[in-house]
């Protein structure tokens, strides 16, 4: 399957990365950093940049884990481990918005939208030919995606 | 012939099992049996009840799920009886051989014995789809307008935001001083109950029922409490605790406690058999049902794997808007403790701490990021040296982050 490797050493946590997962998420059609509307409470990042206390950076994105406790703990079925792609997609429509999930990610990484109806994780930017869209736009090749 | 693999019940854990065992094997004959004639998962019968979904939109399965794995599935058919000696069950039309079997036959919820409750005409449980159905008719026939609700725990409060949703009032009795007590304290249960009420809920709390009244059609049309108070109402809904359905096994002679006993391997006593979720009674929540129907169905399959991760003081809930997420018993007496405590305008936080060692925690607001929480209490992870430093509600998986050769999180302690 295909992952995104991290290095957390390159990271300077520019947060480019949560920029770029913002926009390619918008549902308002549009295009580009620019025209990103930051009012929108839809506008969230699934990403996170964690500082270390020490000067350092600690990227957050989703490992689509081998054995992936949210999908584990998924009563609706919306959460699942993809055997082909390897990756845990989220059928946002089957949610039941129990946010078991949230509870059983042992790094904390699905989190709730902010009216609550749904969960936001990283669906490698529905499997876009060009890869996620973090990983184009991280300034330092901290983050890659990798045959794993 | 090809070996003959049955699980009896269509939750969790008999799911979670039919798959693992089709990972491992394709060429046997997987044979399910349910009373249900929709699979559904039971967290979201009240969306049924609300009318948000219909049975189809329970399901927590593709639709083509029991195609897919082959899997022959006997829809409303009821196990009555296990010979394990002739390695059959017993059915209301027949008898079922197997080769392996998994019981995962989930639990039944129970009745207190309040005088009528148990020999009513509209007592009703919230546990299956066909109970959810019960109570859509009830609501239906009579024109309901007010629903007795005994139990304030999840599904009770489940129950209620369905009934609530069709405009139907309810009144919620419990017997502990606060809704949810196995989840909340005091203040996070105030600001559910405040939600509830402002929704036209009425709870009564430290109160419970001690009589009824029938009428000659055998129906109950109030209760009576422990107060001396009369609350009419159309029917009783019962969500007062569940216990493993076992009674189907009275004769099979399988060791049983107040569920199956199995050992680390999900197996029972006897050759064969398995036993996975509820029935167990070793938890109540859906993901270690998974969990353990993933073990048995893999141990049946002739691999060896232990159930290990078997914490279960979890939940998380959602109602009104306001989520929740606890971790371990909140109101428990630790000597010695020191509690954390952290609220601001949207957002509740308690957390327990005895020795260094984080016991249980509270998040009630914004719950984003707390999927650590439970990893640190259930493996008795020290936080000293980072308490030391800041706020305990400040800690993350950050704190631990650490990678394997795979680029998978590990946690580095």
């Amino acid at each position: 399957m295909k992952r995104i490797v991290i290095d957390p050493a390159k990271c300077d946590g520019c947060k480019n990365c949560a920029l770029a997962c913002m926009d390619s998420h918008r549902t308002d059609g549009g295009e580009g950093v620019v025209t990103l509307n930051f009012s929108l409470p839809e506008t969230e990042a699934r990403n996170e940049i964690l500082n270390d206390g020490k000067g350092g950076y600690l990227p957050m994105f989703c490992r689509h884990c081998s054995v992936p406790g949210c999908a584990n703990s998924c009563m609706s079925g919306a959460l699942k481990k993809d055997p082909e792609t390897g990756h845990v997609t989220y059928d946002e429509k089957r949610c039941g918005a129990c946010f078991m999930c949230v509870m059983n990610c042992p790094y904390g990484i699905p989190k709730p939208s902010r009216d609550g109806t749904k969960i936001l994780k990283c669906d490698f930017c529905n499997e876009r030919p060009e890869g996620p869209a973090c990983v184009a736009a991280c300034p330092k090749q901290a983050i890659w995606v990798e045959e794993v | 012939m090809a070996e003959i693999y049955v699980i009896v019940g269509t939750g969790a854990a008999g799911m979670a099992a039919a798959e693992q065992i089709r990972l491992y094997k394709k060429d046997v004959t997987v044979v399910m049996m349910s009373i249900d004639e929709h699979s559904h998962s039971r967290c979201m019968l009240h969306k049924f009840l609300g009318g948000e979904r219909t049975k189809e939109e329970l399901s927590f399965v593709e639709p083509d799920f029991f195609e897919k794995n082959e899997i022959c599935w006997g829809k409303g058919q009821k196990a009555l009886g296990l010979d394990t000696a002739k390695k059959q069950i017993r059915m209301e039309n027949g008898y079922q051989p197997y080769d392996k079997l998994l019981i995962a036959t989930g639990s039944v919820f129970g009745i207190p014995p309040i005088n009528n409750f148990r020999t009513a005409s509209n007592v009703y449980g919230f546990r299956d789809l066909s109970d959810a159905q019960k109570i859509d008719e009830a609501v239906k026939k009579k024109d309901a307008k007010h629903v007795f609700i005994v139990g304030s725990g999840l599904v009770g409060l489940d129950v209620a935001t369905g009934l609530m949703e069709r405009g139907v009032k309810v009144t919620i009795a419990e017997m502990a001083p606060r809704v949810m007590p196995l989840q909340t304290d005091d203040t996070a249960a105030k600001a559910y109950q405040e939600r509830f009420e402002a929704h036209g809920a009425r709870f009564l709390l430290g109160i419970g029922a001690s009589d009824s009244i029938v009428n000659d059609q055998n129906e109950i049309t109030a209760v009576v409490l422990s107060t001396g108070e009369t609350v009419e109402c159309d029917f009783v809904i019962c969500a007062a605790g569940v216990r493993p359905n076992i009674a189907w096994l009275e004769d099979s002679g399988i060791a049983m406690d107040r569920g199956i006993t199995v050992d680390g391997h999900m197996r029972t006593s006897a050759p064969d058999v398995y036993a996975a979720g509820d029935v167990t009674g070793l938890s109540g929540v859906w993901p270690n049902a998974m969990d353990m129907g993933r073990v048995a169905a893999s141990n049946m399959c002739g691999a060896d794997v232990e159930y290990t991760d078997r914490y279960c003081m979890k939940n998380t809930s959602n109602f009104f808007g306001l989520q929740m997420l606890t971790i371990g018993d909140i109101n428990a007496q630790v000597d010695g403790a020191e509690i954390y405590m952290k609220e601001s305008r949207d957002c509740y936080k308690k957390a327990v701490v005895k020795d260094g060692v984080l016991k249980s925690i509270l998040i009630q607001g914004d719950i984003s990021h707390t999927g650590h929480w439970q990893y640190l209490i259930k493996n008795g992870i020290n936080i000293s040296d980072i308490i030391k430093k800041k706020s305990v509600f400040d800690i993350t998986y950050g704190d631990f982050y650490g990678m394997d050769d795979m680029g998978e999180y590990q946690y580095n302690i």
